[in-house]
């Protein structure tokens, strides 16, 4: 994103033709757990309408009855009734208002909950490809985007339809004439919002994407500030902000040239009508054929008639922009999980034996470039499998598709004997403990860290898994000790400081296959020495893969695996392994030694 | 705050006053046409010829054309307006961000931050947008109702505007209410934005321990208080706007009856009567829009709170692009003379344990320095106040004899090659990640850079070469892989100081040593400091700082404090053990 000239992953592709028929299809199961309370609410916008619609009435009984004729007597009545009407107006109203906005809120809280959830579920190749802050834009304002949709849009929207089908009722009823000169103009209406549909549309399709932009950008800028400003580049990169942000200005203007078009246009319809029907009721006034009353109230029906229409076109502008959220929302939930637990898993063995088998395995993270060349080896249960390669070979990518967070191109990958797509996914990572190579700790405290909120995790557990990688020395020496707050993915502790934390973490769930992805790499000698005697205890027995640079870890493993550009080309006991001449395994080895020496 | 409000509407007042210029003139086309009515109705009484009624007719028309067109172009200068505020804001709001050092950063989450920068000024835009072109409307429309009101019976629009008061006092009430709850749902909205984007960027380690159930509880929480707290603002919204309805029905009630009163008595005409009754029908609306004003304003107000606490925040650290753009390095000795330091503490909370105590170190220019201890001793922490992450007291690090804060921010960023413990890369190019320092860097300086990092073994599998894009933080590399990057990014630029935070930990120690070993020969004469567990790779410094706890307890030679029973030695044998029991 900073280079400026190099592709990004900022940019997000394309959306096609707009299907605002299948897009309600899609959002009213979320409507439909409450249907029961937007009827309510549509019910009492029907009754809103009715309160609404006997005041012109009323009015056009008290100039007629009383006014006209002088006949005070009576018009208290009639002021009593539409007092009654106004007062239940504004009742009703308040609460068709707290009904809906309850409505939208509640769906507003599945959809952004399913949202997540959908996430939480998609492969972590999905994540390779997408920026955080593009997914933070579908979880916070592509959502709010849609309760607009739902308060001030689709429920509305009907109310006013309600509201318009009374008027025309009522207008009809009145005099019919005057009443088809009124609607004359709707044809017209209609078609100037067609006209503006496609284009408010892809205004705001523009908008949801630049907003998703500029959220990429700060959370990338600001997650990674320090390197920023180490490395001088705040210029450069306020320069790219401004230029993220001056699309997303261009997109909104664009918005708002429609919008401030069409909503005048609406007006200017609505005063024409009104010209139309004065000119046409004048006439029939001349005529005789109608009474003052009637033209009153007419104009007055004709006023409450282009409101809805003009709040129409608002709310349409109000729905084309939510429904460029729900185009995107959709996309997102339509986004398969590759990656999940088969209809009827298999399950493990109990108690587990821990045998891991790779069996002709190929994997590319691009399936073009297999980073991982028919791989094959066994373990069984109990061994202490060492591997060791140069950097980029292939190591952690072995254990990232041990608990299947991508899955193989070619192959098998069985644990105890069962193929690790036939599982249930939790099952198979809860049985397989990893401590990954990058340093990373959940937002909680320090103790959350450590038992992740398993309830077979008693706090006396956590400390003695911390007491065996002498995570409990500084944990201690904490003003709030394991109450202590994680900040923003561990900062506040010292990198060797995080990496004891996922260790005690991997240990306290005692798991069957254990793992370690250079989990000693930022950690002094002295408490490596410590945490490898308390594993030679713990995992007496048990099966564990231990990823080493240093090749002192892995010594004593039961056989060591030697990967080279994605292959498996040396397997064997370390004194195998330093006997073969010529191998990778044995320069490694030589390297170090004499470095010691 | 208001002054904010203010200060950033300025640069477009002449587009906001003409548009509110267009505003008035389309208000004032707008009230004309009840005129025109009135003046229908009277002449269709008097039994005037048709002919007089369509020319009012059609001067309607004429004026609805007139005022479509006006109306567009006022609310372009106004809606426009507010964007351009928006979009000065937020070019604001992240050149402050930029200005901002780490102990900011340690206490604000990244996904609040975002939430302010986008969703706050989202809100703010609407306060100079539909906000101030309502309000502005409202007021025009009251006015000259008002007006013409009294023109027509002054007595009747005093009785039929009696309930107003009462109103001004409710929504008073209700207006602080609408403030403080949308402070809330917006400070709810950053929460859920902080778990969402902590979540995000984690996803591997959520599904590795199997995490999703979890994070999916706690976030669900979240929303529910979401729902909850904008359930609260929407009730203050929702009585706000029917107490306004009210107000203004009630004025149409007086206005039947005592108006009608008045027609009977002949006091005013029929037409009167029936212009009166649309224009207190066109008080109405602004008073209904009154109440959804208040909203905007007080919604806006609240953003503004968080928006205006970032602005106001200041930096702790000098802010390079504001010293002026200097030239050249800062060289030569190292001085740190009795630093005590602590992680500044959040506030109500008691202070952290100092991270370094009484430390006094020189690190002659040219040197090669290794910094060993213990995990958590506080090396990475002298790393950071090395290249000013954080501030120092003056007096207490001094570069080439000049104190530390009286350097240029950008000088001493040049000057020193600092490569975090922590690997991250931005998620664009290779090439363009080692260029971070310096984007116009010749692909000479940028090979160089690759090849002291032995990048270019990792780099020819890749089929795009320096050109790939990676992911966010580098995760689409190993962790090797992204290592070496780091330092590559850190050699451009040749700077005289190179601090490295155990930059090699997950590369093999062979490759470590190769790097280590051209590095120190390719640059004589560069102060280094290293700080690594791996004490091996650290024997070819010349001098070794141990450190435990935040103090120096030993230092000299690799074979002094061989010899020594210390720390370092301990450390030493231990890590000798281990290797020399592979050649058993
Ligand atoms: N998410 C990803 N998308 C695309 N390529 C990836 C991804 N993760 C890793 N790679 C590539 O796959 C190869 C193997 O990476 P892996 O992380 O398995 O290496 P490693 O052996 O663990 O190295 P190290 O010792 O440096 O940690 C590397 O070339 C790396 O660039
Ligand atoms: N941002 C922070 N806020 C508060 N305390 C911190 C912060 N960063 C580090 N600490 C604490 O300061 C102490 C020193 O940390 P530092 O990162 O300097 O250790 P280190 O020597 O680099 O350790 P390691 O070998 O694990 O990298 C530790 O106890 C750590 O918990
Ligand atoms: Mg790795
Ligand atoms: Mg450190």
């Amino acid at each position: 994103m900073r280079g400026g000239t190099s592709a990004t992953l900022h940019e997000e592709e394309s959306l096609g033709k707009a299907y605002d028929a299948r897009l309600i299809r899609r959002i009213w199961p979320y409507l439909r757990p409450y249907r029961g309370q937007v009827f309510l609410a549509l019910l009492i916008l029907v009754l809103v309408a009715a309160a609404q619609l006997a005041q012109p009435y009323l009015i056009k009984i008290a100039i007629d009855e009383h006014i006209t004729p002088g006949q005070l007597e009576g018009l208290a009545a009639v002021a009593g009734m539409f007092f009654i009407a106004l007062l239940a107006e504004f009742l009703l109203r308040y609460a068709q208002f707290y009904v809906m906005e309850r409505t939208g809120q509640n769906v507003v809280y599945d959809i952004r909950t399913a949202v997540f959830g959908h996430l939480q579920r998609l492969p972590a190749k999905f994540f390779d490809k997408n920026p955080v802050g593009r997914l933070m834009t579908r979880v916070t304002s592509d959502v709010e985007a849609l309760n607009e949709a739902f308060t001030s849009g689709l429920v509305m929207i009907l109310a006013d339809l309600v509201k318009l089908v009374g008027i025309v009722a009522i207008l009809l009823w009145m005099d019919w004439r005057m009443a088809l000169i009124t609607f004359a103009i709707l044809p017209v209406m209609l078609v100037v919002t067609w006209q503006f549909r496609s284009r408010v549309r892809s205004a705001y399709r523009r908008v949801r994407g630049v907003v998703a932009k500029l959220n990429a950008f700060l959370q990338e800028s600001v997650s990674g500030m320090r390197l920023v400003q180490l490395f001088g580049r705040e210029k450069a990169n306020a320069e790219l902000f401004e230029g993220v942000n001056g699309e997303h200005l261009g997109a909104q203007l664009k918005g708002v040239r429609y919008d401030s078009s069409f909503s005048a246009v609406a007006e200017m319809i609505g005063s024409i009508t009104l010209a139309a029907i004065v000119w046409a009721g004048g006439g029939r006034i001349l005529q005789g054929s109608i009474t003052f009353g009637t033209l009153v109230a007419f104009i007055d029906y004709a006023e409450k008639f282009f409101r809805p229409v003009q709040e129409l076109s608002q709310r349409y502008t109000t729905m084309q922009a939510a429904m460029a959220s729900a185009e995107r929302l959709f996309k997102l939930l339509d986004t398969e999980p590759t990656i999940v637990t088969p209809d009827s898993p298999k399950s493990l063995p109990r108690p587990m034996r821990g045998r891991v088998g790779f069996d002709g395995v190929t994997f590319g993270y691009d399936p073009e470039q297999p980073v991982l060349h028919d791989v094959s080896f066994a373990i069984e249960p109990g061994q202490k499998i060492g591997v060791v390669g140069w950097t980029g070979s292939g190591k952690s990518t072995l254990i990232r598709l041990l608990t299947r967070l991508y899955d193989i191109q070619q192959g098998s990958i069985t644990l105890d004997g069962v193929d690790v797509r036939e599982l249930d996914l939790e099952e198979l990572r809860r049985s397989v403990g990893v401590v990954l190579q990058d340093h990373f700790l959940f937002a909680g405290t320090l103790e959350y860290n450590v038992s992740l909120g398993d309830p077979r995790i008693t706090p006396e557990r956590v400390r003695e898994a911390a007491r065996a990688v002498r995570a409990d020395r500084f944990v201690e020496r904490l003003p709030k000790g394991w109450d202590e707050e994680v900040r923003e993915r561990g900062s506040n502790f010292s990198m060797g400081e995080r990496q004891l934390l996922s260790f005690a973490r991997a240990l306290a769930f005692d798991p069957a296959v254990l793992v370690l992805d250079e989990a000693t790499a930022s950690v002094d000698p002295e408490t490596e020495h410590h945490i490898q005697e308390a594993l030679e205890t713990l995992m007496q027995g048990r099966t564990s893969i231990v990823i080493a640079h240093r090749l002192s870890t892995i010594r004593d493993a039961d056989r060591i695996l030697v990967l080279h550009q994605g292959q498996l080309v040396e397997s064997g006991t370390h004194d195998e392994l330093v006997e073969v001449q010529g191998g990778i395994y044995r320069t490694l080895h030589r390297l170090q030694t004499a470095s010691v020496a | 705050m208001l002054s904010r409000f203010w200060q950033l509407g300025k640069p477009y007042k002449w587009a906001f006053l003409a548009g509110f210029a267009f505003l008035l003139l389309t208000n004032g086309l707008n009230l004309w046409i009840p005129w025109l009515l009135r003046d229908a109705v009277d002449a269709m009484e008097s039994g005037e010829p048709l002919s007089t009624v369509a020319r009012l007719a059609m001067a309607m028309i004429g004026i609805a054309l007139a005022q479509a067109v006006v109306r567009t172009i006022s609310r372009l200068l106004v809606l426009g307006a507010s964007r351009k505020v928006a979009y000065d804001l937020r070019n604001t709001f992240f050149a402050q961000l930029q200005r901002l050092g780490a102990s900011f950063y340690d206490r604000n989450r990244t996904g609040d931050l975002m939430s302010r920068g986008v969703n706050d000024i989202q809100i703010i835009q609407s306060f100079y947008g539909p906000g101030m072109l309502n309000s502005l409307n409202t007021t025009i429309v009251y006015v000259a109702v008002l007006i013409l009101l009294f023109r027509i019976d002054v007595g009747l629009t005093l009785i039929s505007l009696t309930f107003y008061p009462v109103l001004l006092f409710v929504v008073n009430r209700l207006a602080r209410h609408t403030y403080s709850r949308s402070v809330a749902v917006q400070e709810q909205l950053g929460e859920i934005s902080s778990r969402a984007q902590e979540n995000l960027s984690g996803i591997q380690q959520v599904k590795t321990y199997v995490q999703e159930a979890r994070e999916i509880q706690v976030f669900s929480q979240l929303c529910d208080e979401f729902r909850t707290r904008n359930l609260a603002l929407a009730r203050t919204r929702g009585s706000m706007i029917s107490v306004m309805g009210i107000a203004s029905g009630a004025a149409t009630l007086i206005v039947m009856f005592a108006g009608g009163q008045r027609v009977i008595a002949g006091s005013i005409s029929l037409g009167d009567f029936v212009a009166f009754n649309a224009y207190v029908a066109m008080l109405a609306w602004p008073t209904i829009a009154l109440g959804w004003i208040i909203n905007v304003f007080q919604r806006g107000a609240g953003a503004m709170r968080r928006v205006d606490e970032l602005l106001n925040e200041q930096p702790d650290l000098p802010v390079a692009a504001e010293q002026g753009a200097q030239p050249g390095f800062v060289e030569g000795d190292i001085e740190i003379r009795d630093l005590t330091w602590s992680h500044p503490a959040d506030e109500g909370s008691e202070p952290a344990r100092p991270a370094l105590r009484n430390l006094n170190l020189t690190i002659p220019r040219g040197s090669r320095y290794a910094l060993v201890g213990p995990v958590g001793s506080g090396k990475s922490t002298l790393a950071d106040l090395l290249a000013r992450v954080y501030p120092v007291e003056p007096g207490k690090i001094l570069i080439g004899g000049r104190d530390i804060n009286d350097i240029p921010v950008d000088v001493l960023r040049r000057s020193v090659g600092y490569v975090p413990q922590e690997a991250f890369l931005f998620s664009q190019s290779i090439r363009d990640n080692i260029a971070l320092r310096d984007p116009d860097a010749s692909d000479e300086v940028v090979a160089r850079a690759v090849t002291a990092a032995h990048l270019d073994g990792d780099l020819a599998k890749f089929p795009q070469g320096l050109e790939t894009v990676v992911g966010e933080r580098g995760f689409t590399l190993s962790g090797g892989q992204r290592q070496r990057t780091t330092l590559a990014r850190a050699l451009v630029g040749t700077p005289p100081l190179l601090i490295l935070d155990d930059t090699l930990s997950a590369v093999d120690a062979d490759t470590e040593k190769a790097i280590l070993e051209e590095l120190m020969q390719a640059s004589q004469d560069r102060t280094c400091l290293l700080i690594s567990h791996r004490l091996s790779t650290l024997s070819g410094a010349d001098r070794v700082i141990v450190l435990d706890e935040g103090s120096i307890v030993d230092q000299g030679s690799h074979e002094e404090l061989v010899q020594r029973e210390g720390l370092y030695s301990r450390l030493f044998v231990r890590q000798q053990l281990e290797q020399r029991l592979d050649v058993r």
